[in-house]
């Protein structure tokens, strides 16, 4: 079994490491101190259990998780927690593997033995149970066997087609494979969905202008870009631009 | 979202509840015995005592039930007054009851005359007089009936208050994140370098120890200083050059009299809520000096801009914590000022300088 360590103390990385020694049929292939090394380890490394902390800077453990699910083969996550009454509680409910630090080698053991992937929407459940924040801060993207970080706050919009989203910011264009109803659910403070297939952020919302056959369009600042707006969602889109400025 | 939910069922008012069956039932048994008692202090005005006692309970019984029934309909409505004028509009609406009774009984004594041949005795016969008399007696009984919840309510109330603040006060000193990774970070120092490891354990000891100490007690500046030190050598341990800390104290007068635990607990949050949420740590300063007669020690570490993971009430308590123990010490003389801008928190606590009364026999 594959094993990769993420923590951000090295003395807690440096214990669970020497426990794994000691458990037969383990490897640990490698050790992260934050979240985007954890990325980049998972999708170099292919691990098969990542002994994921809960508490990190950066990205949090329960976002760390979240993009985890974008590989192709995403391994099973076990969290690590000193104290987290809250997480604790939600992983109870959602019967999410954790194991609380110090450690116990048998516990240990134990969580390996029924180590499984987490889904996406049980990770969200996790995190309202918790009280955490459920919006990601990033959105994650895969190319090829790369993981790809985009800040939510580097979007301009997503368009959908038949099978991916097309997210386009600042840093170019990607690919992902989710659902444009879960983003504009996570995203509704600040996107706006303007068409069955577009999903808009508000702030990069330039104008919004009527075409002569009385269509409304939308234009995105920075990027240029020109953007239908269907009937459906053209009374929404006014509401919320007035309502904001 | 499930607070608010919760704080809203709690009723703040005094009164009990009498629209629940306990209540019921204890308004039954005491309006029973007061009838009982009433019947045997009058037994040598009647000639017969359980007709007495009969009438007596029954005429009680329907005081005692309507203002139950009037107290539980109207306890949401009062439980929203400040308690004064609960208390006068809830004895007003006891007084009518009883009134009300009093006039009903009157007006059937005076139709079923004829229908009862003990009717005479039973029924008063003097109609302002009886109405007077239940009044002014209600009167009497619900003011004190009032009182006695009010006491009661309140002394309830100050012994779950007292539970709250021990339980506050105690998680204040052991915050519980820094105790469970400390025992990680020793568990794993007492394979790789049990010398550390045992070092570890003693300043987590004095820690604690220091942490026993109750609210009053006044030890050195040097001590809570050292005090801080223990805690950032633990802390060092776990997150290594992540976690900086510049002391520039050179000028504060070291045998000053301080309370205990008010700049560990500074550092503490600083390290909570400051460097563990920056992946590449940073320098938490903490500066002191001597202004005139009054010492000023400031603690300044860098935050997030933004936090992603929301952060509990632990910052404000920590800091409401070392507030009461300033204030214990110097009664409105001594305070803590916070700031956040820029990316930095800077917290700055402001006491006179007290000469230590032990400073002979600490140097």
């Amino acid at each position: 079994m594959k094993i990769l360590i993420v923590d951000d103390e090295p003395p807690a990385r440096e214990r669970l490491r020497s426990l794994l020694s000691e458990i037969g049929d383990c490897e640990v292939i490698g050790e992260a101190s934050n979240g985007e090394e954890a990325l980049e380890l998972c999708s170099q490394l292919k691990p098969d259990v990542v002994l994921l902390d809960v508490r990190m800077p950066g990205i949090s453990g329960l976002e760390v998780a979240r993009h985890i699910d974008t590989l192709a083969d995403p391994p099973a996550v076990i969290f690590t927690t000193a104290y987290d009454q809250y997480a604790v509680e939600a992983f109870e409910t959602e019967a999410v593997g954790y194991l609380l630090k110090p450690v116990r080698k048998e516990k240990l053991a134990h969580a390996l033995r029924h180590a499984a992937r987490i889904s996406p929407s049980r990770l969200t459940r996790v995190a309202r149970t918790a009280g955490m924040e459920q919006r990601r801060e990033r959105i994650c993207a895969r190319l090829g066997d790369q993981l790809r970080l985009i800040p939510v706050e580097d979007i301009y919009y997503f368009l959908a087609d038949q099978k991916y989203i097309t997210v386009r910011h600042k840093g170019g264009e990607d690919l992902i494979d989710e659902s444009l109803k879960s983003l504009a659910e996570e995203f509704s403070n600040d996107f706006v969905r303007i068409h069955r297939n577009a999903l808009v952020a508000e702030k990069q919302i330039s104008a919004v202008e009527r075409t002569e056959d009385g269509q409304y369009v939308v234009r995105v600042r920075d990027c240029g870009a020109v953007l239908q707006v269907s009937r459906r969602h053209a009374a929404e889109l006014l509401r919320r631009i007035r309502g904001e400025s | 979202m499930r607070m608010p939910e919760q704080r809203s069922q709690t009723p703040n008012s005094f009164l009990p509840d009498f629209c629940a069956a306990p209540a019921v039932l204890a308004v039954v048994l005491i309006v029973e015995l007061v009838a009982l008692m009433m019947a045997i202090a009058r037994q040598s005005l009647h000639q017969n005592f359980w007709v007495d006692l009969a009438a007596t309970s029954l005429f009680l019984l329907w005081i005692g039930l309507g203002c139950s029934a009037v107290l539980c309909r109207s306890r949401a409505w009062l439980a929203r007054m400040p308690p004064g004028r609960a208390s006068a509009v809830a004895i007003a609406m006891l007084v009518a009851v009883v009134g009300i009774v009093s006039e009903l009984v009157y007006q059937a004594g005076r139709f079923g005359q004829f229908e009862l041949q003990s009717a005479v005795t039973v029924f008063p016969t003097d109609h302002a007089a009886f109405l007077l008399r239940n009044m002014a007696v209600g009167f009497i009984v619900s003011a004190l009936a009032l009182r006695y919840f009010y006491v009661t309510a309140e002394w309830k109330r100050s012994i779950e208050m007292e539970a709250l603040a021990r339980i506050h006060a105690l998680q204040a000193r052991i915050r519980p994140h820094f105790l469970f990774n400390s025992m990680n970070t020793i568990a794993s120092l007492t394979r790789t370098n049990p010398g550390r490891a045992e070092q570890a354990i003693e300043d987590l000891a004095d820690l604690f120890r220091a942490s026993l100490h109750d609210a009053h007690t006044q030890i050195s500046l040097k001590d809570e200083i050292e005090i801080a030190r223990t805690h950032e050598r633990i802390e060092q341990l776990r997150l290594g050059d992540r976690l900086r800390v510049e002391w520039d104290i050179g000028k504060l007068p070291l045998r000053a009299q301080v309370p205990c635990l008010i700049v560990q607990p500074l550092l503490e949050n600083a390290v909570y809520h400051g460097i563990e949420m920056l992946p590449a740590g940073g320098t938490i300063h903490i500066r002191g000096e001597l202004v005139q007669d009054r010492i000023e020690i400031e603690v300044r570490n860098p935050v997030l801009a933004h936090q992603g993971y929301r952060e509990r009430e632990g910052n404000r308590m920590a800091l409401e914590n070392i507030r009461q123990r300033l204030e214990l010490a110097w009664p409105g003389r001594a305070w803590v000022e916070t700031t956040q801008s820029d990316g930095e928190f800077r917290a700055k606590l402001i006491f006179p300088f007290t000469e230590s009364r032990s400073s002979v026999i600490d140097v």
